[in-house]
């Protein structure tokens, strides 16, 4: 049973982590446009929002979702009724958890990278009749392209790496929950250091491999 | 334009909802695939202990699954700790605490099964020295400044961590060493810190003292208020039942066995001299 454990948590980090960096590519690139190109009331607060998980500390950041989400709140109680258990304490906890921390490296990186189009040639499909949302799809996204997926390495990365946020709503329960950063931990908690070794090992080759390939993503201009 | 964009942001959140929805479902169906026979049968069971019980209960939990064909899964913390989870709706089956009072805040929570409260250990401290300092032998020589730093579990919501405060406070020295004082998340992250010589000195529970061997000096009880550890079914139906066997596990023959050699005291029965 230990054998068939072991690799678990790596396997449901890396699970974890595409889900929640799939969730935040979408919701983050789309607010980075947003941010970048919207002028409407309330941007400042809502980019504001949305960057918080980078500075606020992932215990409180699980804090707030453990509170909003927890058996006995609203939200909890609502996804209890329809899918007929507790959302926290499960991998989707873990989900959005990571999902969250990730958004705003999305949303920074990728805001940066839509402002640094040249406006000249947005403005000249804009002549030629085009709508926005083509201009986007066609120009400032592709053009954009190296800065967005700059910003989605960086959220892989820190999704795969959560550990606070994540121990406060999914919980630390092996074979369940047990992420691999939450393993490390558990590991050390239970004075198996080889075991810790190697987790530590493969989280830090993944944040190695990550920030070359932003370095890379970001020196080569289009 | 903004209009455009906005609903732009709309239609991807309404994608990263359903996206996770869909991963929660997938998630959740192969979560539990542990045991092989499936067809409704519990195959599982999680268990929310004490950390102090580790040693102890992975031996138990290897016992139990060789008797009965299901899995024990632990997830260890501090007692405080798993109480919240357990309130906050983690799907644990039993909840072993290292006090009492965490297991009745869950029962009045709504969480746990009044009916099958039980003590099942009354736990015990000890001073754990790390090799190449001069060993505390009482707890007394805790004030001694050759122990610069102390590690302790969080009495916040270790109980461990209480009974040393409260140990500390009989001997007279609390004032004394409470600059002293580091604390663990919990009595394995307290002794992780004393066996990594990172404190001087550890109060930690005799039961991880013994699984990890070393110096150690059993403090005595009366020092402290006893470390009345009870469990609780925190779920119901065939997971209950389940859950109800490996309560009684602990406490039958076999089960009293091994927690004795974990020097656990066990209630109802004379306290072993230390």
């Amino acid at each position: 049973m230990q054998d068939m454990n072991d690799w678990f948590p790596l396997w449901l980090s890396l699970r974890v982590a595409t889900t929640a960096t799939a969730i935040a590519a979408t919701v983050g690139i789309a607010l980075g446009y947003l941010l970048a190109k919207g002028r409407f009331r309330g941007r400042g607060l809502l980019e504001a929002i949305v960057t918080v998980p980078i500075v606020l500390p992932p215990t409180v950041l699980g804090y707030y979702l453990l509170t909003t989400l927890g058996a006995n709140s609203p939200v909890g109680r609502a996804w209890e009724a329809l899918f007929g258990g507790p959302l926290v304490f499960t991998p989707t906890a873990a989900v959005i958890a990571a999902s969250i921390s990730a958004l705003p490296f999305v949303v920074r990186t990728g805001r940066a990278a839509i402002e640094d189009v040249d406006a000249r040639l947005e403005a000249a499909l804009r002549v030629a009749g085009h709508r926005e949302w083509r201009i986007a799809v066609l120009v400032t996204l592709p053009v954009a392209r190296r800065g967005l997926l700059a910003g989605v390495a960086l959220g892989f990365a820190r999704a795969l790496g959560d550990f606070g946020a994540t121990v406060m709503v999914a919980g630390n329960i092996p074979g369940r929950t047990q992420t691999l950063p939450i393993a490390v931990y558990d590991s050390v908690q239970a004075g198996d250091y080889s075991a810790a070794r190697t987790g530590s090992m493969i989280l830090a080759a993944v944040a190695i491999v990550v920030l070359l390939s932003v370095t890379t993503l970001s020196s080569r201009r289009p | 334009m903004t209009r455009r964009s906005r609903s732009c942001a709309a239609l991807a959140v309404a994608a990263a909802v359903s996206a996770l929805v869909g991963s929660g479902c997938a998630a959740d169906s192969d979560a539990p695939a542990t045991g092989g026979d499936g067809g409704g049968a519990v195959t599982e069971i999680v268990v929310a202990a004490a950390s102090d019980l580790r040693p102890a209960f992975e031996e138990l939990g290897a016992m139990f699954s060789a008797e009965t064909g299901m899995t024990t899964t632990f997830s260890f913390g501090s007692s405080g700790q798993l109480r919240e989870q357990i309130i906050n709706g983690a799907p644990f089956d039993v909840f072993a605490s290292a006090n009492v009072a965490f297991v009745e805040e869950v029962i009045e929570a709504g969480r746990g099964v009044a009916s099958t409260q039980a003590d099942y250990a009354i736990g015990r401290i000890v001073l754990w020295t790390p090799p190449g300092i001069d060993a505390a032998r009482s707890i007394d020589e805790v004030a001694h400044t050759r122990f610069r730093r102390i590690a302790i579990a969080n009495p916040q919501h270790a109980p461990y961590g209480t009974a040393a405060v409260e140990a500390l406070e009989s001997a007279g020295i609390y004032p004394a060493v409470r600059s002293r004082l580091v604390y663990g998340e919990n009595i394995s992250d307290a002794f992780r810190i004393a066996r990594s010589a990172n404190a001087d000195v550890g109060i930690v529970a005799l039961s991880l003292a013994i699984a990890a061997g070393g110096e150690y000096h059993v403090i005595p009880d009366h020092l402290h208020e006893p470390l009345r550890q009870a469990l609780v079914v925190t779920s119901t139906g065939a997971r209950g039942d389940a859950a109800e066997a490996f309560a009684d596990f602990v406490s039958s023959p076999t089960g009293r066995a091994v927690m004795i050699r974990y020097g656990f005291a066990l209630p109802g029965e004379a306290q072993p001299g230390s």
